[in-house]
């Protein structure tokens, strides 16, 4: 770490402090925002998201070293935190610090893709399922819960299998593909249960198409465990990708991702324990506050809640 | 009801037939080299010509899957490419190993989970609820073989409190013969069942917390308690039969996990069950073991689907009529 | 709730029970060693498996006519311990006897007879078993029985390593056992699972996906060996297996592989290594043909100054220091550090990074729009590296490699795909440049052939590497009549391909195997580590409670 890299690292922090703060006041303004924040993990969610949103975006200020850097890959291989190496290095002398920082871009953007695939597909095909029901409904639900129960792994390895090598855009929406099960679900409850009020039978007499009544009456009212699925997805598919690439598949190198962090450092764990542990710290927190922003976001939108 | 049934049965056959159909032409299709091992011997032509006729791989993959469903009808599981010896009995040898550690982890999965969600909602917003909630949280959130990595690092290495991977000790124990034997069975099984099970124990108190602190705001619940009923007796009774209705569903959905067991954990150390098998065969295009697998897993599902649905139905009849497939 | 009282009971018992000690074996044939294996076998019936996990415990089951000393020199016969044969003559001079020991014997009390032998060769190259080591038997005629005791071998024609081919490959089968299954079905047989055999020891028990158990023959012809039971304990992550070694677990591994692993273990107090040498080399290989179409030559490769200068480009001292510490040596060529033509002498390519530069301006490639990468004619310097997930070697050498390339302007990308989609890709020719290693015999002779001559198209080849003066001088060293001038030959081959650099090749590695200090007698014959398991021992002052376990 250099001197500008720690005063950008500060600068970030106090960065994401403020920004969370802010959120806080604008979302004191409403009762669900109010509720949001009564958790207290909420808000440490918010501002551990914050601060890595924040980091990934002045990745480049934050690290000293680029992510494919190796200064020395004799004498700087596997070498503890230092003064000049916040976290150590890896196996390549590659400065762990910086891969971190600049694989907060591809985890996240990873997660967010992923998810967002994952949400697009669970919601079309819920909301299909709950509005026309019968036969429509019986085929795709007991198709969801097929590719509920069936273990992911397997579904991914089986679906990567059918390519050669395995670009990037398409392990994102590969993951999404297989993790949209349970959105589909949730939307499909809420879409049941939404559309036999009036309005909705208002919107159909009037003449409304169905997909008309679906985007425009039924989903606004299903949005909330949407946004939650979202908040929890995105923690599934960071899971998903670091298992992935711990089984060799995964985002290709040298891009870092934390997943593939944890897969290069995997063999050096007894003697180089650093090179797993902080990207799974890293993993680990960014879930920990994604599925805290989560759970508050449920209880948020849900107006019968109440202390006890 | 036996129309409900009668479709559901018809649903899941349909379900296992598409699956199994899927997973053939998957594979069929999936490039790689099925036959010839990896391990950097040179490669011989004429060689991997004739275990291609042996095995059956010059024809069209429809003409395959055919001759595979005929195969199927008769109960034969086919022989493995890669293990050179009949499917069912590398299944037959895999899957009693799964059943013990991802038996075990459910079992710890459910009790802890259980135990804990319900103490923690006893002591909710207090401090036992949020340590345990932070707890509860970061085992849910970490990548599970990263845990296990740790742990077996810890604890297997630094602290030699656990044995280091393996079903049981080879030199003593070749077989369950005593006592002795038993109790170095378990303290194998303690480490990556303790693995999985804290893992899912996290998940499944954070949602019976949710679950408990829900059914609290009910008006049944709020009758009992104005009534004059007992603290725990509102809790124990009302409370947890409706918590348990849930934990049924959760049961389904976890009964193929029984078999397919935890795939990265299962490598990690050195278990020899479903997941590693089916993952490996995945790998090295093993294609009978597996659409096996396949075959297994989605019977398994719509089995477990199956079994939870009429334990719902029993418990709450108002599901009965609300089921709309 | 059970009542304490009772918790106590339970309690006892399971104490009791955890300090039950088995085992009261002592003497000098006590010993017991588990070894912490990665790979499982697939069948346990050598001609039809390849794999090395298989055939460390074929060693200890079934025995060769003779096999190469320590020395692993393959020429003429002087080298060759006997094993079932005691003792062979030259009948002419395509024509070997082998004398059959007449105490062999079959496990199962059978002796062991030339028809055996001669069965055996009509296994190995029966085109319906389909053994990989057919190839390799090709110039032998045929094997017959002439009596219950002798076995004449005809060869076609006469080559330095005639007793190698007549005795390294195959090992003798039970002709009275297998006679009754079908030659395509042996891929499959039951024998595979339950093998009976005629060597040191005998086999136990399969516990799949846990363990092989063997057993010591108190009865072998050849001396009883020392330790009693062998165990094969798999782990599929090595990492784990090594902790296993180190805690004491298992009682070692044949191979290391990384300078962290074998930092681990010296540090555990118990075990000794042994570095021996490797009998596998890697390279990173340069596509002649176009990638997917190998009627067309490569854009980037077909040039021979670019692959020069790519090759000058590479540190390969420096990288062979970052991934493998001390433990391995940067190849003079395609070889493994166990091949006797091993020259360090031979003219390689030097390390020069300007000559390189230099080179790849005046063919015509360079930087035209300023972004690092070079380019020639609209095609930039870019290709991707082929490299299969397994390979934790290869992994770290394709992201060094990455490294070394940028910076002489050459962009590379990694493409890490299971190692079966590689054996795939690499067979048909769809890759730029691949990451391969091979695991080799102890001559040179099959290895360079199939995998750098013509011979080989269509085959280990896949470079598609055709040069008619470096397939001469091979030919003509394998068939030399003398060692000397087959040394000669070799070293104008190495030069040769070297000079052509279809390769950069990049390591040969030592092989660093850790066993417990107990065992006394570690002979470890480089190019089969398990060969000589038989003449171990463990010193009955030295017994700890796994050896004396009775089972």
């Amino acid at each position: 770490m250099t001197v500008r890299t720690w005063i950008a690292l500060l600068g970030a922090l106090v960065l994401a402090a403020w920004a969370a703060r802010a959120l806080r006041h604008r979302a004191a303004r409403s009762a669900a925002g109010r509720r949001f924040f009564r958790h207290p993990t909420a808000a440490w969610g918010i501002r551990v998201l914050a601060f890595f949103i924040v980091v990934a975006i002045a990745a480049p200020l934050v690290a000293p070293f680029g992510w494919v850097d190796q200064p020395d890959i004799v004498r700087l291989q596997n070498q503890p935190p230092s003064w000049t190496f916040l976290l150590g290095t890896d196996v390549y002398s590659r400065d762990l610090w910086s891969r971190i920082v600049f694989g907060t871009r591809i985890s996240l953007i990873v997660g967010a893709l992923g998810m967002l695939v994952a949400i697009t597909l669970g919601t079309v095909v819920g909301a299909v399922a709950g509005y026309y029901r019968r036969w429509v409904d019986t085929v795709l639900m007991r198709g969801v819960d097929v590719g509920l129960a069936l273990p992911r792994i397997f579904v991914l390895l089986m679906a990567v299998a059918l390519w050669d090598g395995l670009p990037l855009g398409l392990i994102v929406l590969l993951i999404g593909a297989t993790s949209w099960f349970g959105t589909s679900r949730l939307v499909r409850a809420e879409v049941l249960s939404v559309r036999e009020r009036d309005f909705v039978s208002a919107a159909r007499a009037l003449g409304a198409g169905p997909a008309r009544v679906i985007f425009r009456h039924v989903l606004p009212n299903a949005a909330a465990p949407i946004i939650v699925s979202a908040a929890l997805g995105i923690g599934n598919v960071l899971l998903l990708e670091a298992a992935l690439s711990f089984l060799g598949i995964g985002v290709p190198p040298p891009v870092p991702s934390w997943g593939n962090m944890i897969a290069d450092g995997a063999p050096y764990l007894a003697t180089a324990p650093w090179t797993t542990l902080f990207p799974g710290l890293a993993i680990a927190l960014v879930v920990m506050a994604l599925n805290a922003v989560g759970d508050a976001l449920r209880d948020a939108f849900d107006p019968r809640e109440e202390a006890t | 009801m036996t129309a409900w049934l009668v479709r559901r049965l018809v649903a899941s056959i349909a379900i296992v037939f598409a699956v199994v159909t899927l997973t053939f032409f998957l594979m069929a299709l999936a490039p790689g080299e099925p036959l010839l091992g990896p391990d950097e011997r040179q490669v011989d032509p004429e060689v991997r010509a004739e275990l291609r006729r042996q095995f059956g791989l010059g024809e069209h993959p429809v003409v395959r899957y055919f001759k595979y469903l005929r195969q199927l009808a008769r109960g034969n599981l086919g022989e493995s490419f890669s293990l050179h010896r009949p499917v069912a009995d590398a299944l037959a040898d895999a899957i009693p190993q799964t059943l013990l550690l991802a038996g075990t982890a459910l079992l710890l999965d459910f009790l802890l989970g259980l135990a804990l969600g319900v103490y923690q909602a006893l002591r909710v917003h207090r401090m036992p609820d949020i340590v345990l909630g932070n707890a509860t949280l970061f085992l849910y959130s970490v990548p599970t073989f990263w845990l296990a990595l740790i742990l077996l690092l810890v604890f297997g290495e630094w602290l030699r409190w656990f044995p280091v991977g393996g079903v049981g000790d080879p030199v003593l124990c070749p077989s369950v013969s005593s006592l002795y034997c038993a109790a170095d069975r378990l303290w194998h099984l303690a480490l990556p069942a303790l693995t999985l099970g804290l893992v899912g124990a996290a998940g499944t108190a954070r949602f019976q917390r949710a679950a408990m602190l829900e059914v609290a705001g009910h008006d049944y619940i709020r009758t009992a308690r104005a009534k004059g009923a007992s603290e725990r007796r509102v809790v124990l009774r009302h409370q947890l039969r409706n918590a348990l209705l849930s934990f049924i569903t959760l049961f389904g959905l976890a009964f193929p996990f029984l078999l397919t067991g935890a795939v990265l954990i299962e490598t990690i150390f050195a278990w020899p069950g479903m997941g590693r098998l089916a993952t490996n065969a995945i790998l090295h295009r093993d294609f009978p073991l597996v659409n096996a697998a396949a075959l297994l897993a989605s019977t398994l599902v719509v089995t477990g689907n199956l079994i939870a649905d009429l334990l719902l139905a029993t418990a709450d009849p108002r599901l009965r009529v609300r089921d709309t497939a | 709730m059970p009542s304490p009282g009772r918790l106590v009971l339970v309690g006892a018992v399971a104490l009791l029970a955890a300090c039950e000690r088995p085992g009261r074996c002592t003497g000098e044939y006590c010993g017991t060693l588990v070894f912490a294996s990665v790979g499982e076998p697939d069948i346990l019936l050598p001609p039809s498996t390849q794999q090395v996990a298989s055939r460390d415990i074929e060693e200890q089951l079934f025995l060769k006519l003779a096999d190469i000393g320590l020395t692993t020199n393959t020429v003429g016969d002087e080298d060759f311990q006997p094993l079932l044969a005691e003792r062979w003559e030259w009948d002419g001079p395509l024509t070997l006897v082998f004398h059959l020991d007449p105490r062999a014997r079959w496990q199962d009390g059978q002796p062991v007879t030339a028809s055996d032998v001669a069965f055996t060769f009509d296994a190995y190259t029966d085109s319906a078993v389909a053994s990989p080591y057919r190839a390799a038997l090709r110039r032998i005629a045929s094997v017959k029985a002439r009596d219950s005791l002798a076995a004449v071998f005809r060869f076609r024609e006469r080559y330095p390593e005639m007793f190698y081919d007549a005795v390294y490959q195959m090992r003798i089968l039970p002709a009275h056992l297998l006679r009754g299954v079908p030659r395509d079905q042996w891929k499959t047989a039951p024998f595979g699972r339950r093998p009976v055999g005629n060597g040191p020891y005998r086999f136990v028990e399969w516990r799949a996906g846990q363990a092989i158990e063997l057993a010591a023959d108190s009865t072998f012809f050849l001396g009883r060996p020392a330790i009693r039971r062998l165990i094969w304990r798999f782990t599929p992550d090595l990492q784990v297996a090594v902790t296993q070694v180190v805690a004491d677990q298992a009682d070692g591994r044949e191979a290391l592989y990384t300078p962290e692993n074998i930092a681990r273990v010296r540090a555990a107090q118990q075990v000794t290594l042994y570095p021996y040498r490797g009998n596998s080399y890697g390279y990173l290989g340069f596509n002649l043909a176009a990638n997917g179409d190998t009627t067309q030559p490569h854009p980037i490769f077909a040039d021979r100054d670019v692959r020069r200068a790519l090759t000058m480009a590479v540190d390969r001292a420096r990288l062979l220091k970052s991934v493998f510490g001390d433990f391995a040596k940067v190849p003079p060529g395609p070889m493994s550090q166990l091949w006797w033509i091993w020259d360090p002498e031979v003219r390689q390519l030097p390390y020069d990074t300007l000559l390189a530069r230099r080179v790849l301006a005046a063919r015509g490639w360079r930087d035209s729009d300023g972004d690092g990468i070079r380019d020639h004619a609209g095609q930039p310097l870019a290709f991707h590296v082929l490299v299969p997930t397994t390979s934790q070697t290869r992994r770290q050498y394709a992201r060094l490699l990455q490294e070394q390339f940028r910076a002489v302007g050459a962009q590379v990308e990694i493409d890490e795909v299971e190692a079966s989609v590689h054996t795939e890709r690499a067979a048909a020719g769809r890759f730029d440049a691949i990451l391969q290693t091979w695991n080799n015999d102890p001559s040179p002779s099959s290895g360079v052939t199939q995998v750098w001559s013509r011979a080989g198209f269509g085959g280990s080849n896949f470079l598609r590497y055709d040069n008619p003066a470096f397939d001469r001088l091979v030919e003509q060293a394998t068939s030399a009549a003398t060692p000397g001038q087959a040394r000669a030959f070799w070293r104008g081959a190495v030069a040769t391909i070297n000079a052509d650099a279809p390769a950069i090749f990049l390591f040969a590695p030592d092989n660093v195997a850790a066993f417990h200090s107990r065992v006394a007698d570690v002979r470890i014959r480089p190019d089969s580590w398990a060969a000589l398991l038989r003449t171990w021992r463990i010193p009955s002052d030295r017994l700890i409670d796994r050896d004396r376990v009775e089972r």
